[in-house]
């Protein structure tokens, strides 16, 4: 059922944000791979000059780096294969969690910040608030940003599922979940890992479309 | 047509009812239980067998030249024999019964011939059939009988017509109820005159009234005349068997009571199926050293898992036994079976005769998906290389004069990690704990590359008379062998008119080239060694693999993957080689160590994962808080 589930969330996603591209194009070179080699100029070699700006991209870097491995080893053999991970690739795969976890851990506190909601996040539920409510609340007329909201959800959306992605494997590791705990957290583990990866995904990609909007 | 059809219905349910109703009339007095938990008494007339092979008179004690008496004409006056003797323990020579998962063979071996081959009946993969060594299934009998409950090759009907002669004197041997059912204390199965002596003087037809407590017998078959005839014998022939019945124990009718019990007492059991694991560098164990399995000491018999009907299709225990069987039982008498609820799921069986339900807590679940239950429960705990074993049917434990040396053959080594079907083929493979033994033997290579076994003659002729000056050694050990005296064995067996001549030992195949020079080959699977499961004893669950940590077998040099497997031969150069219990596995070395190794890091995983954790935690509480710390804000202004 995970295969299929899965499968089909993914489809669903990346043509989601195929049609997303075509309908709302951003700009920029228009040649597939000239465009990929720009992406990733946008979100990992082009930096700004201080040093915690350095490192953020750098934890960002080696955090993506970690994800597509992660992905890669966690959803080739269930996807593709219909098996368990095992072998090499759960070797891999649990060599670059913990990175992962810790770049993760390293992006929320450098990250959150910048995240946080304001009310311009938002406009349209600050006007339904007002008219529901009455209460009083700061007016703002500009155009909802909805790729800077639906942004700010994926990061939160993905701090939020770290927790039970990290401990559900990590809890299997102690003496304490007898064995159908421990069929309840790996299959938990599957399900968050997909919800987290299209979390990632979508983050991803309105990162791209948010800096390509920044430098137009 | 129609009426046609309707007739032929009719004939056919006439003759339906009729062949239920034969069975059903067929069925006899012990056949069925009538639910009673009480043991029915065994006060029976004893009957022996006839020289037509049917029932014959009454046992008479005073008879001088009384006959033995016959469990398929005594037993089988109120049970049906031909039933039992379709069970498990008797039907191996059957090639219809299904074999069922690798089980224990029958090691016939020559430390001076460097001869030591599993045997069996049954078809699993590994062994060779007896007939292809020569044996026919009368001098099988006489070999490996001693600690078979008889049927099987023992009852046989041989073609040739001297065997017909011989079997005539000699008797079936019959199933021996008693060996099992007989809870009297003096059922004599190994001692000096019981029945593994009488089955090795070929006393087929004597063996079952010899083992029990009330009848002695003398002489044997082979000291006879070669004119004597059991059933017309006089009082004059010397040597010949005789029965000596013990008169007290019959009544005025003739009728002895006989201890029979339907549950068979564990000793029964232990007598053929014992195992004594030696300690490391062949240490001796002594039976006082070592548990019992675990099952034992809670109060469980063989037989409460081990079960069977009147069919004595016996549940063997292994999961997916349940799809070859016909026993009920099997799905629910396996390990899984009892503890967890049987292999369909049915949770309802689980805990059955309080088999604790365990937890497992802290165990990843892909350890049920590749392991046995037995790998982590049972049998000696694994050592850096796996011990010398010894078994009743392979050691003839319990037989009287038995060597106890360490190093007899036949070399059994457990515990053998090994990946391999738990049921058939077809069933996913596991890795459980096995015994395991190298083949040795003389053999012949065929056009196709398989080898074919030297008979047994041949060997002790041709071979014996090439390493007659081979010294034996005293403690049963092989007899060592250089490549040069492989090579004049092989030279002579090809000049005896065997061709292609080969000598299989410790997975390695020696044969001649054409300059006469010996060469091997390491990669035939004739000589791949032959591994079967080992389930006893069970250990208790705090004597587990990995209770406590998992480094026990996640280690670089964990005996569980890395202990070295000796390679045993009589050949110096080959015995010297050891195999590692990953290779048993059916995985690599780099895959296996890389995977021990990052067990050093784990701890270190485990911390990293925690804090990043408690960070992103903090992350998400301390924003989380923000927020409503706004939403409180925007409430608060209201007023």
């Amino acid at each position: 059922m995970f295969q299929t589930v899965a499968i089909a969330a993914l489809i669903v996603t990346f043509v989601g944000i195929a049609l997303h591209w075509l309908a709302t194009p951003a700009g920029g070179p228009r040649c597939p791979l000239s465009g990929a080699v720009h992406v990733f100029s946008l979100l990992l070699i082009e930096q700004k000059s201080s040093l915690l700006g350095a490192l953020k991209k750098l934890c960002y870097l080696v955090a993506m780096v970690c994800f597509v491995v992660l992905a890669i080893t966690g959803f080739y053999p269930t996807l593709v294969k219909g098996e368990h991970i095992s072998g090499f690739l759960m070797y891999i795969h649990a060599t670059f969690a913990p990175v992962f976890a810790l770049c993760l851990a390293i992006l929320a506190i450098t990250w959150a910040g910048s995240n946080r909601f304001s009310f311009a996040d938002a406009p349209w539920l600050t006007r339904l608030l007002r008219r529901v409510t009455r209460l009083r609340m700061p007016a703002d007329d500009r155009p909802w940003r909805c790729s800077l909201a639906v942004y700010k959800v994926a990061f939160w959306a993905i701090l939020f599922l770290a927790l039970p992605l990290i401990l559900s494997i990590v809890v299997s590791m102690f003496h304490l979940l007898g064995t159908d705990w421990q069929y309840f957290t790996l299959a938990a583990h599957r399900w968050i890992s997909l919800v987290f990866a299209i979390a990632v995904i979508v983050h991803t990609y309105l990162a791209i479309r948010l800096r390509m909007a920044c430098r137009e | 047509m129609k009426r046609r059809l309707i007739a032929l219905l009719v004939v056919s349910s006439a003759l339906a009812a009729s062949a239920l109703a034969a069975e059903e009339a067929a069925k006899l007095l012990g056949d069925e239980s009538d639910g009673s938990r009480a043991q029915p008494i065994h006060l029976i007339p004893l009957y022996a067998e006839n020289d037509k092979g049917e029932k014959g008179s009454q046992i008479d004690p005073n008879d001088p030249l009384a006959m033995p008496f016959s469990t398929r004409w005594t037993c089988g006056e109120c049970h049906s024999y031909g039933m039992i003797h379709a069970g498990w323990h008797f039907n191996s020579v059957d090639a219809n019964v299904p074999a069922g998962r690798p089980g224990e063979p029958w090691l016939y071996f020559n430390s001076k011939l460097g001869v030591q081959v599993p045997l069996s009946y049954r078809s699993w993969p590994g062994l060779h059939r007896p007939e292809r060594l020569g044996l026919s299934p009368a001098e099988f009998t006489k070999i490996f009988g001693r600690h078979m409950p008889g049927g099987g090759p023992g009852e046989v009907t041989p073609t040739e017509t001297e065997a017909l002669a011989e079997q005539y004197v000699t008797g079936k041997l019959e199933v021996n109820c008693l060996a099992c059912h007989n809870a009297h204390p003096g059922q004599d199965q190994g001692s000096a005159n019981g029945y593994a002596i009488q089955v090795s003087k070929t006393n087929f037809r004597w063996a079952a009234a010899a083992s029990c407590e009330f009848a002695d017998v003398t002489g044997s078959v082979t000291d006879a005349s070669p004119t004597y005839d059991p059933f017309f014998a006089d009082e004059s022939e010397e040597g010949a068997p005789r029965v000596i019945y013990d008169k007290k124990a019959f009544d005025a009718k003739g009728n002895v009571f006989m201890d029979i019990v339907w549950e068979a007492p564990k000793e029964r059991c232990y007598f053929c199926h014992s195992d004594l694991f030696c300690g490391e560098n062949d240490q001796k164990t002594e039976k006082w050293c070592a548990d019992e399995d675990i099952h034992m000491t809670a109060g469980l018999t063989c037989v409460d898992c081990h079960r069977n009907g009147l069919h004595h299709d016996i549940v063997r225990g292994y999961e997916g036994e349940a799809e070859s069987s016909s026993n009920p039982m099997a799905a629910a008498s396996s390990c899984r079976g009892c503890h967890l609820g049987d292999e369909n799921g049915d949770r309802e069986t689980g805990g059955r005769l309080g088999a604790p339900v365990p937890e497992h807590k802290g165990i990843p679940t892909v350890h049920f998906e590749r392991l046995t239950c037995t790998a982590c429960h049972s049998g000696p705990w694994p050592s850096d290389e796996p011990v010398l074993a010894k078994t009743s049917r392979a050691h003839r434990l319990g037989t009287i004069n038995v060597s106890k040396e360490v190093r007899i053959l036949p070399h059994i080594y457990a515990p053998v990690f090994v990946k391999e079907p738990v049921a058939d083929a077809n069933s996913p493979a596991r890795i459980g704990p096995h015994k395991l033994v190298w083949p040795a033997f003389w053999g012949t290579l065929d056009a196709n590359d398989s080898v074919q076994l030297i008979d047994l003659a041949v060997v002790d002729k041709v071979v014996g008379a090439a390493l007659k000056d081979v010294p034996v050694v005293p403690t049963g050990d092989w007899s060592e062998l250089k490549e040069e005296q492989v090579a004049a064995v092989l030279k002579a067996l090809a000049e005896s008119g065997e061709t292609k001549p080969v000598y299989v030992t410790g997975g390695t195949l020696f044969e001649l080239d054409d300059t006469g020079a010996v060469t091997s080959r390491k990669d035939h699977p004739a000589a791949a060694p032959y591994a079967w499961p080992l389930a006893h004893n069970v250990r208790p669950a705090a004597q587990s693999l990995g209770v406590g940590k998992c480094t026990v077998c996640h280690a670089t040099k964990s005996p569980f993957f890395f202990g070295k497997v000796a390679v045993d031969s009589p050949i110096v150069a080959v015995s010297n080689l050891a195999k590692a219990q990953y290779e048993f596995q059916k995985t690599s070395l780099a895959r296996t160590w890389f995977f021990a190794f990052s067990f050093i890091f784990r701890p270190w995983f485990k911390v990293v994962a925690i804090g990043a954790t408690a960070v992103i935690g903090v992350v998400l509480l301390l924003y989380g808080l923000k927020a409503l710390g706004a939403v409180a804000k925007v409430l608060s202004e209201q007023e």
